[in-house]
């Protein structure tokens, strides 16, 4: 059976082109580090930050520290915020746990205040909330740029602008985002952004990062070697080398830079073709007898190629095995990490089924998907006599 | 049918108890009939690939697709031991 994949959201497949051939190729060849060796070859970090800087639109690729993942640059700055002093944080309900389960563990440790601002049923933020949120002593904003549930695009320029305004540090999760919507955190306001290469980007799992602006000097977490500098008793405090600590993922980098390569050709071209995708299924779930889908108010797609929805008659968990194993459409169900905005639009306690494109899908697969989800909205069971 | 393995399935829920069953064959329909003995059978023969679900002792589920040697056990919360070994029972 050919299988589909629409877990996009999750881990994008296929990885753009040239990344597999840059992995190899960093992996075959002797492992070369800058500062870690005698060989002076370059390093693919600098590549990744000076693409990544022009996805950003700014102008200082220095600012820009690289890691494993947006779970460790959401890390690094929510605890490098506490370090800094910060007691109240305001987030909202939409986020992942890797945003939440940071904050609730400095909750618990009695190092921060946390404010968890509520949705609307659509699953937008409550501004009123968040401002009053705000007024209430918040020092660090942290909202996500999109849903990974439902794929709803957040106006984080104005929820910005309202943290700013009180004095309040921003951090932008924009796992769902680079790459598919634009991301630009000085027009936003985002002083912080967290990343990651595997999504939108197409790029290698392991590997993402985090932009810090000028204004923010955020303290380092995880401390140790970086090749250079050795001599300091303390973590060096330049950017890039001060969130850096440890051997990097070279062959990964080594990939991220090949995938920010062709997005930066591509990416319009791609984008155009994830949102028309996406609508298409938004659209056509939507018109399903028996399907609620959970779009976030856009019938169709903001550009994030996510899309949420549960069928009549069916656990999301289920649904998603008959749809992996009996018509080969593999998609992610549950909860999806972020277990807050399923209580405001009204998909708790189980969840949903999620579907994730990407630009590498095809009309068909989209029309393959529906016609699945289709046929489980409408089967009824044969009972005894069908399977005697 | 005979089970040979069987795996812990986590999920998003905590305590929730869900298992991954393996057999020594592919679940065939007379298998999948077989299950009958254990409560109520939910059978779907059009999908490409039929699907079936148990409805067993104790609100357990069986899952599983027709040409599989596995399916996934879903347990109630409560009673589980005694739920695993009815089901055990009939797989040995």
């Amino acid at each position: 059976m050919r299988i589909i994949y629409l877990n996009n959201a999750a881990g994008s497949w296929p990885k753009a082109p040239g990344v597999v051939e840059a992995v190899s190729g960093a992996l075959e060849g002797m492992p070369a580090e800058a500062g870690r060796d005698s060989a002076s070859l370059p390093d693919p970090r600098e590549d990744c930050r000076r693409l990544l800087a022009g996805l950003l639109d700014v102008p200082w690729p220095e600012r820009i520290a690289l890691g494993s993942g947006a779970t460790q640059a959401l890390n690094q700055a929510i605890l490098g915020c506490a370090r800094l002093g910060v007691r109240h944080a305001v987030t909202t309900a939409a986020e992942h746990n890797s945003v939440l389960r940071p904050l609730r563990h400095l909750e618990q440790e009695g190092k921060l205040r946390l404010t968890i601002v509520g949705l609307k049923p659509d699953g937008s933020i409550d501004l009123d909330q968040f401002a009053r949120a705000l007024d209430g002593g918040g020092e660090l904003a942290v909202v996500n740029h999109a849903s990974n549930v439902t794929g709803k695009v957040n106006d984080a320029g104005t929820l910005f602008r309202m943290a700013r305004e009180r004095g309040a540090i921003t951090l932008l999760d924009a796992s769902q985002t680079l790459g598919a919507v634009p991301v630009r955190p000085q027009e936003m306001g985002a002083q912080m952004v967290a990343f990651t290469g595997h999504k939108a980007l197409r790029g290698p799992e392991g590997t993402g990062g985090l932009y810090v602006s000028p204004d923010v000097e955020l303290p380092a977490v995880l401390t140790g070697g970086t090749g250079v500098r050795s001599d300091l008793p303390l973590q060096p405090g330049e950017m890039p080398m001060r969130l850096e600590a440890g051997t990097p993922n070279s062959p990964g980098f080594a990939g991220l830079a090949a995938a920010l390569r062709w997005v930066r050709e591509n990416i319009a071209s791609e984008n155009a073709r994830r949102r028309g995708l996406g609508s298409l299924l938004r659209r056509g779930l939507a018109a399903i007898p028996g399907v609620r889908v959970f779009d976030g108010g856009c019938p169709d797609d903001p550009g994030t190629g996510v899309v949420s929805f549960a069928i009549a008659g069916w656990d999301p968990d289920e649904a998603a095995l008959v749809l992996d194993q009996c018509f080969g459409i593999r998609c992610r169900a549950g909860l999806h990490c972020a277990p807050e905005i399923h209580r405001w639009i009204g998909s708790a306690p189980k969840g949903t089924v999620r579907f994730s494109v990407s630009g590498s899908n095809t009309e068909q697969d989209i029309e393959a998907a529906l016609s699945a989800v289709r046929a489980l909205a409408a089967a009824r069971p044969a009972g005894r006599e069908a399977a005697a | 049918m005979k089970l040979v393995g069987k795996v812990k399935v986590e999920d998003c829920f905590d305590g929730s108890s869900v298992y991954r069953y393996f057999f020594e064959a592919a679940w065939g329909r007379e298998d999948i009939r077989g299950l009958q003995a254990l409560g109520r059978l939910e059978y779907y023969p059009d999908f490409p690939r039929p699907f079936f679900r148990l409805i067993g002792p104790g609100g357990a589920q069986l899952r599983g697709v027709e040409g599989e040697d596995s399916c996934q056990v879903v347990l109630p919360r409560q009673g589980r031991e005694e739920v695993i070994a009815r089901l055990e029972r009939h797989f040995l």
